[in-house]
This record gives C-alpha cells, structure tokens and sequence, in this order.
C-alpha cells in the first residue's frame, strides 16, 4: 500500500513537472470574449472581403503601447470577428519588460506568434533569424498605400516590408515651461525656430542654481544611448547609416557630439551621478531641474494631471511637486548642421512559426492592417499625443480638447524633420551595428558620462570598434551633411 | 569470506533481481525522468545546437566556429572580459561569504534552538525572496543621488557621493556587497548542521586542557566541519561562475562592461542578438570550465574529505 501510495505521488510530481511546460498555445492567452462590437466603435474594414471560410486562429503578442491599449485590443478583436466569424483572435499581454526576452525566446523555438509588436530597431534580428515575413505579398492590394512612406521605411530592410507601423515617436527634451518663462526665456521662440547648441547651454546655465539643474538627463545603465541618437540628430547624425550605406558613428559628427556631451556633463548644470528613467520627470516636478530628457510630446498629459491633483489636493500628485506647464522643446542643432529630430518608429510585424500557411498569413495580415488603421490608430495617437503615420487614422483622428497649441506645433515640426533610414540596409548591417552600439559604444559612453574618460578616447573606440565590425571603407569618414 | 565461495556468491547474487529491486528502480524512476528531461536533453541540445549557426527553420552547421568564434582573442571580444569579470566576483565572493556564513554561524550556535531558529529564519529570507525584487531594493539603495541611503549614510562620515553603479571603480564592488549581505542564508544553515554534529567530547578536553575559544576554532571545529565547507566552496564556486540576475538588473553589464559576467554575456547573444548557436557554445565552454575547477577543488582539498 505504502509503495503504491508512494508510486502515485511520484507520478504526481513527475506530471507535475511537465504540466508547467509549454504547449503549441502561448502561456498567456487570453480568447476575447465572444461578444458584438461596442456601439461606439466603427467597425470598418480595411476593405471590403469576403469572409475566407475555414476557422483560423491569430496569435498577437503586445505590451501596455498605451495605458488603454490592451484593453482597446480586445474589443477591436472582438469586432475583427463579429466581421470574420470564422477568425478568431487570441492575445498574450506581456509587460515592456519581459516583452523583449519572450518574444526571443518563442521566435528562436519556432513559436513565434503571428504578430508582435517591435520596436524598428530589432527588426533586422527577427529578419536575420529568418522569422519575419513580406508582408507585402499577403496584404490586400493597395492597402500598403495606405501608410506613409517615411514610416514603413523603419519597418523595412532592402525594399521588403516586414510590418506595418503604429507610429512614429519624436524624442527630444520637455522643459518647466512656466519656469523658463519666469527667467525671462522665450520659449515659444524656441519651439518655433529652434536653437543652437550655444544658446541650450546658455539657458541650462540659467537654470542653474545651488538647489536646481538647468538640465537632467535619464542616462543611467543602459538608457545612455538615448542622449546618444537624441543629440545625435542635432549634429547631423540622424541615421546609424548615411544614405551612401556607410556606418555613421565614425564621421567627425561623432566627435563633436561626445565633446558636447562631455561639456554638458562636466559644466555643472546636470548631475554628475547617474539619473534613473523614472527620476527625470520627477526632478523637473519637484524643481530640481528645469529641462529635461529624454522628453515625448506625450508628458503633457503628466504635467496636466499632476497640476490637477496639486489643485484637488488628493495626494496622489508627484511629492514635493510644483504646478507648473510644459513645454515641449526640439533638440538645439550643433557646428550648424541642419535642423532635426531622432524618431523611432514602434510597429507590428508578421511571424513565421510552426502552423504557418500562405492562407494563414493573409488571415494575420487582414488583421495586422485592420489594428494599424482607421480608427483603431486613431485611439492610440490621442493616448500618445502623436499624428497617425498612415492616412486613414488620420481621417479618424479627433483631437483631444485642451492640448497645448505650442507643443503640438513643436511635435509636427519635429516629426517632419525625422529621417526614414536609407534604403537598401541590409539585416545583417542593422543586426551588427546592433551589437556595436551594445557591446562597444554605449560602454564607453557610460565611461564619459562617469567623467572617466574623454570625448577623443570615446571617438577613437568607436572607430577602432566600427573598422573591425564594417570594414574601414564602410565607415563614414570626415564631416557629415 | 571463504575466497573460492566469493565469485560463486556474486554471481547468484548478480542473477537475483528481486521485487525490491525492482520498486528501487521505480521510485528512483522520478528523479531520474526529471533530470533527464530538464537537465540532460537540454545538455545534449545545447551541445549539438553549439555546432550550428542555429535559425527557427533552416540552422546551417558551421563545426566549430561558434567555439572559434568564442576563443578567438580580439580587443573587442567580450568573452575575456567577462570570464575575468566572473573570476574577480567568485575569488572575491566566494571566500569571503564562506567566512561570514562561518562565523555567523559560530556565533549563533551557543544560543537556544528557539533563538537559534529566529536567526536562521532572518538570514535565510533573502535566499526565498524574488531576485528581480532584491535587485529593485538595491537599486534603491544605491541611488547615485546624494539622497540615495548609502550615500547619506557614508555623507554622515564626510564620504563624498558615490556613483555607485554607474562608475567603474564602484560598480563590481556594489554587485560584491550585495553578494555578500543578501545570498548566504544556506550556507549558514548548513553549517550550523555541521556544527552540531561536532561531539561535545572534543570541547571538553580541549577545556580541561585549558584551550581558548580562538583555538578550539582553529584545532577541532574548522577541522572537522572540512567536509562541509568543502561542499560551500564547490556549490558557490559553480553559483558564483553562473551569476546572471544581479548583473542583469543592477547594472546590465556596465559601465564599459565592468560587470559583464559570463551568464549576461551568454543571456545577450542568445536572446538580444539571436546568436544562439554562440551563445550555446560559450554555455559549453563554461561548463566544462566550472567542471575542471570542481575537480581541482576536490583534488586539492578533498583528498581527505568523504562524505
């Protein structure tokens, strides 16, 4: 009896073991509920299809893109199917941190789900790995007409698109607007003409006192690199590649921008400790900094709800906060290079896995386009305070009242200024230029930043790094733009 | 035993398999199934994988790049670096924390067992807690700002503000000190189980011979706790060479790749860069690294340990 008793809890443990396994179904599933579309929401289609007849089911992969959007995904699945009865969507949430590594792991298992969301930089490692898909050859036709050209240029590598994109993301830096105007800075003459890099320096000098940063940046571990592309895009240093296909972190651009961060840093106006993600905002609340960076459009919508919570006095503002405006500001220029913004573009791409067909993907597709268009955008932009990148969800787009009438100039000035990448670069340049910038140049940036090396030993780095990775004849040399 | 019985004997017993036997097999039948399936298969997959240049759909064998690719020194070869990191944090956590797990223990031992449980309990709670939620702790805790807690601690002291993870001179020893106050809580126990098997006998005589508290350290405790402390240094020498998460979350490898360890530099080529038949092969390297570095140990101080 004893044995018997001590056989089944054995199984029971052994079973125990193996149900924590995966199978061919993502972890994290959850089926939308089988219910009509809400009245609000206009269900249109893309275009006009019939219903293809046989059952099929389409896995989506996405984080929190904004605060509403897993919950909007759901119901746009649900009318997806109210228009296709027999397509059924079933959606894994995953949180921005663990996104990254999951979708690794189930790409490189060959379980990949059929979209996910990514960001355009790894796009070349999903390519490489021979995981993305043409989308253009299962799209309806025409329907790639619909996106504007500068934004699928991100979600594409050598002329073949691999996904669709949901928007493009201006970077640069916010500021305390009401406190820069207080000193006497014309604000709005900034955000309408930009400024040089002279003239950033002077007004972060301002702002300066014994209890203040004139400026603070989020550049600790591995946020470094966005002070990197973010004042890069001020120096003419808008792509990692130039339009010749030649790596361009090894242009004297580089130098000048390492020597101005190295200037910034060791002047006295920002911190010399290393500022977490989360702090930068926080420092500006609170008074310890004046500007600040990184910076979205979309942190009106913080400053606008901490001044109401300051106002209701409910205790859920930022402690210690100020009520105070924002202002949205573009990156000032440096050695009078041209006027420009880094962007990035966030997107969906179609993956390759295991239960791929031809007629599976126009089913994933159908419904990659239905979430990346129309009105479905058009939700998500109002959440992030950017324009829709493709024509229909800017036909839906009803602007949220109150926003700030500078700031939204500013935003449309600066996202007309972002450089698509250069056609014709390949995975595997973006894949090493990748692991560069990982391995190699942020590194040594962070070393700058420390103050434990210099701008020239940076720069000589890099392109020492840049000969061994590219080859010396595909590095950008001289002076860029 | 009568030697011309002995052979004979053997092989009848060899002959007879028993029931007991046989429910033997079974029961061992559990562990064996998990070991096999979650640490034997993914072995032998890891070293197969390590021979290809792997994709989802269609890997291409490449022999022994991957391993080339590994060894081959370059300035700009992280491999090296991080083995070096890796052995900086285990000759300097390794020892150390077996000496504070021992004297804690010493300490803790002539307490009573309802005390000496509450201590066990305390020191043993880090080692049960989420190690993403440990790092969030100290990433508090070492809060550049000068109003992060250990720089207003060390500010009481006129200590200028330390860059703590974000400086080369500072960033491997914050992952150290954190090493050290927060993962020890089972070599303690363990000791303390080995302490209390030491025979009272021995303290005794040494008393009566008039030893003092240092000596009877020295001469019978340390002694005869060797086999356990040679079982630590083994499993924390393989804990130490695999260190991942701290790295992971406090610092992601930096600045300038000071604390990239073997385990993040692994973790990076397989699931940042999609290397994952290098990444494979850099697992095997280590392994057979943390193999010949068991057997040195037990060469070297084993020799008159058994267990």
């Amino acid at each position: 009896m004893k044995k018997i008793l001590a056989i089944v809890l054995s199984a029971i443990l052994v079973l125990g073991m193996f149900s924590a396994c995966g199978s061919s179904a993502p972890a994290e599933t959850q089926a939308p509920a089988q219910t009509p579309a809400p009245a609000e929401t206009k269900a249109d289609a893309p275009a006009e299809t019939a219903a293809p007849a046989e059952p099929d089911t389409i896995v989506i992969m996405a984080p929190p893109v904004t605060g509403s959007y897993l919950e909007n995904l759901k119901k746009w699945a649900a009318d997806f199917n109210a228009m296709y009865p027999n397509l059924t969507v079933e959606i894994i949430e995953t949180s921005w941190d663990e996104h990254n590594g999951k979708l690794s792991t189930m790409a490189q298992a060959g379980e990949a789900p059929d979209i996910a969301e990514i960001s355009s930089g790894a796009l070349g490692t999903y390519v490489e790995m021979g995981v993305a898909i043409d989308i253009a050859k299962y799209m309806e036709e025409g329907r790639l007409n619909d996106y504007d050209a500068n934004a699928l240029a991100y979600m594409s590598l050598e002329g073949t698109a691999y996904g669709l994109p949901l928007y493009l993301t201006i970077q640069s830096i916010g500021a305390n607007k009401t406190l820069m105007e207080e000193l006497g800075i014309d604000v709005q003459k900034i955000q309408n003409e930009g400024w040089t890099y002279e003239e950033f320096l002077d007004v972060i000098k301002t702002g300066t006192t014994d209890s203040r940063y004139g400026f603070v940046f989020a550049n600790s571990g591995v946020t470094a690199s966005d002070m990197l592309y973010m004042f890069g895009a001020g120096v003419g240093l808008s792509n990692t590649f130039t339009p010749e296909l030649k790596y361009a972190f090894t242009s004297e651009n580089m130098l000048i921008l390492l020597k101005a961060i190295e200037e910034m840093t060791g002047s006295g106006y920002m911190p010399n400790f290393g500022v977490e993600a989360g702090q930068r905002m926080v420092m500006c609340q609170t008074g310890n900094a004046m500007i600040f960076g990184k910076a979205m459009p979309l942190f009106e919508a913080n400053f606008k709800k901490n001044n109401a919570a300051l106002e209701a006095n409910d205790g859920t503002a930022v402690e210690g906060s100020q009520k105070m405006d924002y202002a949205f500001l573009p990156v000032p220029t440096m050695a009078g290079c041209a006027e420009s913004c880094y962007g990035t573009v966030d997107g969906l791409i179609a993956m390759r896995n295991k239960d791929t067909t031809d007629e599976h993907l126009k089913n994933v597709l159908l419904f990659m386009d239905y979430i990346c268009s129309g009105d479905r955008i058009a939700a998500c932009m109002n959440d992030l305070y950017l324009d829709p990148v493709c024509q229909s969800g800017r036909d839906a787009l009803v602007l949220e009242e109150g926003r700030d009438e500078n700031n939204l100039a500013t935003a449309g000035r600066c996202i007309a200024m972002v450089q698509a990448p250069p056609a014709g670069v390949t995975a595997e340049m973006t894949a090493t230029a990748k692991q560069l910038m990982d391995e190699q140049i942020v590194p040594k940036f962070q070393l700058l930043l420390a103050g434990e090396t210099t701008a020239q030993d940076v720069y000589d780095h890099i392109c020492e790094a840049a000969y061994a990775a590219f080859g010396q004849d595909n590095c950008a040399q001289g002076m860029l733009g | 035993m009568n030697k011309t019985n002995g052979p004979r004997l053997r092989a009848r017993r060899k002959a007879r398999f028993t029931n007991d036997d046989l429910w033997g097999y079974v029961f061992i039948a559990a562990a064996m199934i998990i070991f096999c399936v979650f640490t034997l298969y993914p072995v032998i997959n890891a070293i197969y994988t390590s021979f290809f240049n792997y994709k989802p759909f269609g890997s291409e064998f490449v022999g022994l790049k991957n391993y080339t690719d590994t060894l081959k020194y370059s300035k700009f070869n992280l491999f090296y670096k991080a083995a070096w990191n890796t052995l900086v944090y285990t000759v300097i956590v390794v020892p150390l924390s077996l000496l504070l797990s021992f004297t804690i223990s010493v300490m803790i031992l002539p307490f009573q067992k309802k005390v000496q449980s509450v201590f066990k309990a305390m020191y043993y709670l880090p080692g049960i807690a989420s190690g993403v939620a440990l790092s969030v702790v100290w990433l508090w805790l070492y809060d550049s700002s000068p109003d992060g807690l250990f720089n207003k601690f060390l500010g009481f002291f006129g200590v200028p503000t330390q860059n703590w993870l974000s400086s080369t001179k500072t960033s491997m020893l914050s992952l150290i000190i954190m090493a050290l106050l927060s993962s020890h809580g089972t070599q303690i126990i363990t000791y303390i189980a080995a302490l209390l098997g030491i025979d009272n006998s021995y303290f005794e005589a040494a008393e009566l011979d008039g030893a003092t508290f240092f000596q009877k350290v020295r001469y019978i405790v340390w002694p005869l706790v060797k086999p356990t402390t040679l079982f630590l240094l083994v499993t924390g020498v393989i804990g130490s060479f695999q260190v991942f998460m701290n790295a992971y979350m406090m610092t992601g490898g930096g600045p300038d790749n000071s604390t990239t360890m073997i385990g993040l530099l692994i973790y990076n080529n397989a699931f940042e860069y999609a290397k994952y038949g290098l990444a494979c092969a850099q697992a095997i390297i280590l392994t057979i690294v943390i193999a010949l570095m068991s057997v040195f140990q037990f060469k070297l101080m084993g020799v008159d340990v058994e267990y």
